[in-house]
């Protein structure tokens, strides 16, 4: 009896102990720097004393879960990694963002930091950042005498001249929703933009002249079906030897140089940057991800511990090095990192930072909606190779739906 | 004759047709499962490839995914499990004292969307301290099970000729009696029928073990994400996930299917 007793005593005395050692709940997404924070949690556990329980999920059910979980007012999740670009304004809205007002934000690029700012605080730390890039078949480029294009003008003649039946001289995405954020860097260098001071103003001159050249490139130029596909469809069909130019995301540069991945050998696949339009050439440099602390975190002391570790420059300089393109621009400045990365990645990078724009869609809370609206307009372009009689009324149409999205979340006029 | 003949040969035909159209993404599951990255993006498509094992030792190897089985077996048996005994005797008494209107009360359950449900079932279980835990999944399972164990067992019970359970009754059994060693052994395939389906809806339940499993009690339809990732698709890894979930249901519709058939129909025909 009186050993059952000891025990029962050792375990209570057990149970209570552990109950004192802290513990914050953390939630990643699929994606490399998860799987780099993931596996160097232990580090950070040994020297903090601080228990990290880790879950990883993609990125739709990520997304699920912290709606449903912070909706309901009891959730127990600690830091959590976002999409600015997606759910930022929204969680902000909702109050769900811890503000990080202790933290120091220098080394961040101004445009970085735009997005997760709201007032005068900032309410996320961004990770990465991606920006567009032109992907391009260095070997079919020289076979046909052709110099990587410099401009939209030489990037249609390249790619009229690349355009077989076999091959497509040219693709972007162009399923409607998805599109949108690749016309972006095209509205962009015609010099016109999706929002201008609150109101949606795709149908300036400007911006339709874009969505026509973009809807001439695919027309003409585009893979069959061109109209479906977004990054999942071209990306298999570049890496099958099946396409010769391709402008999207930075991220996707791994994928197409892996021979376990591609068809196409890596030292005929380049990257440069996107090629100028009459205002020059201004990809979208967006921040994809960003790792915040809940409001609602029972522990923000060891919750911001954690941010500030997971967000270190030697965590940033670590992910370079594993080419994951870090925000920080210490990690740029590192010699010994970048000679571990990709020179193009650097390059590109470099040009994307200076002359990029912050968004690669309108930034609003109901930027799905507006998406599909917008969408309708690419597909009516890339439908009539960019000619059709109806674009600048359709686009008239679709300004007008968006602005109504906007009055509806009491954002129009608002900058 | 003749024209028998001729029917018969266009049927097959027919069925052929059909079976290659419902088939064929099976069969391109089941050899993509095998093939490596490139080959399953290679154009034209590859027929023939050298087959290789490696998704499936990413699935088993590198990922955990026998314990994602054991969890979804675990919430699944259990949930059918419950469903059982608290449905066949509902059921039962739906079908003898005819109250209609507690089925109708029951199914409104199950047709109601499931997302409702999860609001509050998440505020529920997080006081309780139930998050993570078997016990949340299975009692949100039972949902999918319950009212599959009523719906399709109380019109298998009317299909039991009443005399059965009275003349048990006259003999001296007790309705109870009468239920558990009369009607029970007569339904062998209505409760094959009702097992089946609702094991089989849980199996594939994606939306409850979403939000009420983290990252200890992660069923099979949330862990093939584990293969998605930002900007990048492990299609050979989720392609082997994909077969290795769907073997089970297969493999207990192959097995059962005579029951299923059988249990479906006599109830449709009574309705």
């Amino acid at each position: 009896m009186r050993k059952i007793l000891a025990i029962l005593l050792a375990v209570m005395v057990l149970s209570v102990a552990s109950a004192q050692t802290k513990e914050i709940r953390v939630l990643l997404a699929n994606h490399p720097y998860g799987d780099l924070l993931k596996s160097a949690i232990p580090e950070f556990e040994q020297a903090s004393g601080i228990k990290v329980n880790v879950e990883q999920y993609q990125e739709g059910q990520l997304s699920t879960k912290l709606a449903t979980e912070f909706a309901s007012g009891s959730s127990t999740v600690d830091v959590f990694m976002s999409r600015p670009l997606q759910e930022a304004k929204m969680f902000y809205k909702n109050g769900w963002f811890q503000p990080l007002s202790s933290y120091d934000f220098s080394d961040f690029p101004k445009s970085a930091l735009g997005l997760v700012t709201f007032g005068s605080k900032v309410y996320a730390v961004p990770i990465v950042t991606e920006w567009q890039v032109l992907y391009y078949r260095a070997d079919l480029l020289k076979k046909a005498g052709l110099a990587v294009p410099k401009t939209f003008a030489e990037l249609e003649a390249a790619a009229k001249k690349l355009n077989s039946a076999d091959v497509a001289g040219f693709a972007s995405r162009g399923k409607g929703n998805p599109a949108v954020t690749q016309l972006s860097a095209y509205i962009y260098s015609y010099g016109g933009n999706y929002l201008e001071k609150g109101k949606a103003a795709f149908n300036s001159k400007k911006a339709l002249d874009a969505i026509r050249f973009y809807g001439k490139m695919l027309g003409n130029y585009g893979p069959t079906g061109v109209t479906a596909m977004s990054w999942d469809n071209i990306m298999p069909l570049f890496q099958a030897g099946k396409v010769a130019m391709w402008t999207d995301a930075s991220v996707f540069y791994g994928q197409i140089v892996d021979p376990a991945k591609s068809q196409v050998p890596a030292e005929n696949v380049g990257m440069a940057s996107l090629p100028a339009g009459p205002a020059g050439s201004k990809p979208y440099f967006v921040v994809s991800w960003s790792i915040g602390v809940s409001k609602k975190s029972k522990d923000q002391d060891s919750a911001q511990k954690f941010l500030a570790w997971a967000t270190s420059k030697e965590m940033a300089k670590r992910g370079l090095a594993a080419q994951i393109p870090m925000a920080r621009d210490s990690a740029w400045a590192d010699k010994e990192v970048l000679s571990k990365v990709l020179p193009s990645l650097v390059e590109t990078r470099a040009q994307a930072a200076k002359n990029g724009m912050p968004y690669d869609r309108p930034y609003m809370s109901a930027v799905g909606e507006a998406r599909d609206r917008i969408g309708e307009v690419i597909i009516e372009s890339i439908n009539t190779k960019g000619a059709s009689a109806n674009l600048d009324k359709k686009a008239a149409d679709m300004v007008q739906k968006v602005n109504e999205l906007l009055e509806d979340t009491g954002e129009y006029g608002v900058q | 004759m003749r024209k028998k003949a001729a029917f018969s040969v266009l049927f097959y035909i027919l069925i052929l047709g059909v079976s290659l159209v419902l088939l064929f993404p099976f069969f391109w599951m089941l050899a993509s499962s095998f093939k490596t990255q490139v080959d399953i993006i290679s154009w034209p498509p590859k027929i023939l490839f050298n087959p290789t094992m490696a998704n499936y030792e990413r699935v088993f190897g590198e990922q955990d995914f026998l314990r994602y089985f054991y969890n979804s077996a675990v919430v699944g048996v259990s949930a059918v499990a419950v469903g059982l005994l608290l449905g066949l005797p509902a059921a039962y008494s739906i079908a003898r004292f005819g109250q209609k209107r507690l089925s109708v009360f029951i199914l409104v359950a199950r047709l109601m969307p499931g997302i409702s449900f999860l609001m509050p079932w998440y505020i529920i279980f997080s006081r309780l301290h139930l998050m993570d835990s078997y016990v949340a999944l299975i009692l949100s399972h039972i949902l999918i099970a319950l009212p599959l164990v009523v719906w399709i067992m109380s019109s298998y019970f009317e299909t039991v000729p009443q005399e059965m359970e009275e003349s048990a009754m006259v003999d001296g059994a007790t309705r109870q009696r009468a239920f558990l060693s009369i009607i029970l052994p007569l339904s062998g395939p209505g409760i094959v029928t009702a097992t089946t389906l609702s094991f089989i809806f849980s199996w594939n339940n994606f939306m409850f073990s979403q939000v009420l499993s983290m990252q200890k009690t992660k069923t099979l339809p949330i862990a093939i994400y584990n293969f998605v990732s930002y900007a990048e698709v492990d299609w050979g890894a989720v392609m082997a996930v994909a077969v290795s979930i769907m073997m089970p249901a297969i493999i207990i519709t192959m097995i059962f299917q005579r029951y299923v058939v059988k249990g479906l129909t006599m109830g449709a025909v009574k309705g």
